[in-house]
């Protein structure tokens, strides 16, 4: 019988692997120079703490059946992090500054061309501290993310959930979630065709319309009548675009600065997000991919503390496997596996010894050297071809005696 | 480059003259012996797609056109993830229950329990009948749905009529109506949100035609 994987499932092959590795040492090092630290929870979670967000349906987790509880393959890593920061790292002190590089299940849906089921993300929680600073200093970081990885032509797609909620809410409430639905569908047909009046169907029709350059949009909610608490979201916003395009125009590496619109519009229609979100597009040869996505979650945090406390947070996650299509395309990632720097070939039995004590002295060099040890039964053209095929630097052939002949096959 | 997902068949006409009236002429499309899939506008400024009317909103799904025409009905079938501007006006129809003239059923309600729908448009048949809270069968076709109940397989359809020739023709009569249908310009989302070739400039642009054309 032939063994399959599961539907759904990949096998990373080695030249895989090295790709996807490039990808996450990259991200790793930008993480590790904003002074974040790597956090690794339980793939496995109970399902109750997946989804008390409310983000997460439980039809997209995968379930594990066990005896008292409803076990859950996580389906991303925001949910465990806020529990595991509230409860495990009480006390610590704030911010705290953690990342995370993990694989996550969803369940396919069954419309879902591809089935697959497991993806990799990484990404980053900030945890503890709120205000502008803040989620410039998480947005800066996804644009370094990029310029890690030489990413060009990307695009940042902000809004601000907080405010277009509370810009929804002059909406009658029997029809608000209706419009809100709408609106984060881009559904403008639904809008007009949703028993409205004319005055509030133009509202509805202004707030699907409000995305653009940000201070083109940031002038547009200005001219509505705000109360204070919307001005205040405003003010913040404005000062946050401020800081974002004046660092962004002073960037070192122009040719990796995404260009930003501003899109109010952008809400989910379920999720835990209460200020900024965002998501960042970059193009591939097959159309835009969505390659991030993050925002700022002030409530979540308490929903998994004890006396319910809540702590501002903001985070974002990368998806690594459209990150990797869209840079397999710009000829960026490694194209092979690395080659074997040394093959030693005991040339008799006798010699074995020999040839074992050799090969670990050339892997003891101060710098990480590969070496091979040629496994007997071959003849030398044999192992010479095999070397060759390989792309293997140099082969030593040990002698009984503890002679040793170094032949360069392919030059490094 | 602008691109732009046409439907062949009943939709194409007004959906080209459409296009041109926003200086976008794809009407090398309609040349009788034109066998393009894909054609530029004289002008350099955009692609036209020439797919299945179902098809529509897949290329638009996946980015591959921004902007598509299709049918309401292929959206309610389908409901792909795009986003739905404009009602373009044209295309007129409705998604109908139809039934044998000479069988005793004259609304969907009378249909037996058990009983068989023949329909192209399966999911929407399926959600419609689950409404009714009546236990049917949906039987998949792909044309020529009216044989279901000529030949007896099925007590029921479940089509689009435009005029209701094909149905009377058939021997079939319309009893009740899903939904009513119009062709709809749909984006697809992401590069809409971007403003990805200036596509909020042309969706204005079409928006304007289509009001002007409504007015007129």
């Amino acid at each position: 019988m032939v063994y399959q994987s599961p539907t759904g499932a990949r096998d990373l092959l080695p030249l895989d692997v090295v790709q996807k590795r490039w990808i996450e040492e990259r991200l790793q090092q930008v993480f590790h120079r904003w002074g974040y630290h790597r956090i690794i929870t339980s793939t496995l979670e109970r399902l109750d703490t997946l989804m008390a967000g409310g983000a997460i349906a439980r039809s997209t987790v995968l379930q594990i059946q066990e005896a008292d509880d409803d076990l859950g393959l996580r389906p991303e890593l925001t949910a465990s992090i806020a529990r595991a920061a509230v409860t495990r790292m009480a006390g610590a002190t704030f911010p705290l500054r953690l990342y995370y590089n993990a694989n996550v299940f969803r369940r396919s849906h069954v419309n879902s061309p591809s089935g697959q089921q497991e993806y990799y993300q990484a990404g980053v929680e900030l945890l503890g501290m709120g205000g502008t600073l803040a989620d410039a200093e998480v947005l800066l970081l996804v644009v370094d993310c990029l310029a890690s990885m030489g990413l060009q032509g990307a695009s940042l797609l902000l809004g601000e959930a907080g405010l277009t909620r509370s810009l929804l809410s002059v909406f009658p409430e029997a029809i608000r979630e209706n419009v809100r639905r709408a609106i984060a569908q881009l559904d403008r047909i639904a809008l007009e065709t949703l028993p409205l009046s004319a005055e509030v169907r133009d509202r509805a029709l202004f707030l699907f319309e409000l995305r653009g350059k940000p201070a083109d949009v940031l002038q547009k909610v200005a001219s509505l009548d705000l109360n204070a608490e919307q001005q205040t979201a405003v003010a913040n916003l404005k000062s946050l675009v401020d800081v974002l395009e004046q660092q962004l125009a002073s960037s070192n590496e122009p040719m990796f600065v995404p260009t930003v619109t501003l899109d109010l519009s952008l809400i989910q229609t379920i999720n835990y997000y209460t200020g900024l979100v965002f998501e960042v597009v970059a193009p591939s040869s097959s159309g835009l991919a969505v390659v991030a996505t993050g925002g700022r979650y002030d409530q979540l945090l308490g929903l998994y503390h004890p006396q319910g406390q809540s702590y501002p947070g903001i985070g974002f996650a990368l998806q690594i496997e459209p990150l990797h299509q869209v840079l397999l395309d710009t000829g960026r990632l490694p194209q092979q596996t690395p080659v074997s720097d040394w093959l030693v070939v005991a040339e008799s039995e006798q010699a074995y010894g020999a040839a074992i004590a050799y090969a670990r002295t050339l892997r003891s060099a101060p710098h990480p050297v590969r070496v091979e040890l040629d496994l007997g039964r071959r003849s030398p053209v044999e192992i010479q071809d095999y070397a060759q095929h390989r792309r293997i630097a140099r082969i030593a052939w040990v002698k009984a005696a503890g002679d040793v002949v170094i032949e360069s096959v392919n030059s490094p | 480059m602008l691109t732009v997902a046409l439907p062949k068949g009943s939709l194409l006409k007004d959906s080209i003259r459409l296009f041109q009236s926003v200086g976008l002429d794809f009407s090398a499309l309609l040349e009788p012996g034109n066998r393009l899939l894909q054609i530029t506008d004289p002008t350099q400024t955009a692609k036209a797609l020439l797919v299945r009317n179902s098809d529509v909103p897949v290329y638009v799904e996946y980015g591959q056109a921004q902007l598509g025409v299709v049918g309401y009905d292929v959206l309610r079938e389908k409901t792909p993830q795009v986003a739905q501007l404009l009602d373009l006006g044209f295309g007129q129809c409705r998604l109908s229950v139809a039934v044998k003239q000479t069988s005793p059923y004259r609304t969907a309600l009378e249909l037996p329990l058990y009983g068989r729908v023949a329909s192209k448009f399966v999911q929407c048949a399926r959600e419609y009948f689950e409404s009714l809270d009546l236990p049917v069968e949906i039987v998949p076709l792909y044309g020529s749905v009216e044989l279901g109940p000529i030949t007896g397989m099925s007590e029921a359809i479940v089509d689009l009529v435009a005029t209701g020739t094909t149905l009377r023709e058939n021997g079939l009569i319309e009893t009740d109506v899903l939904f009513e249908s119009t062709a709809r310009l749909i984006a697809h989302p992401l590069s809409y949100r971007l403003n990805a070739d200036q596509l909020t400039n042309w969706v204005e642009q079409l928006q304007a035609q289509v009001q002007l054309q409504a007015k007129g």
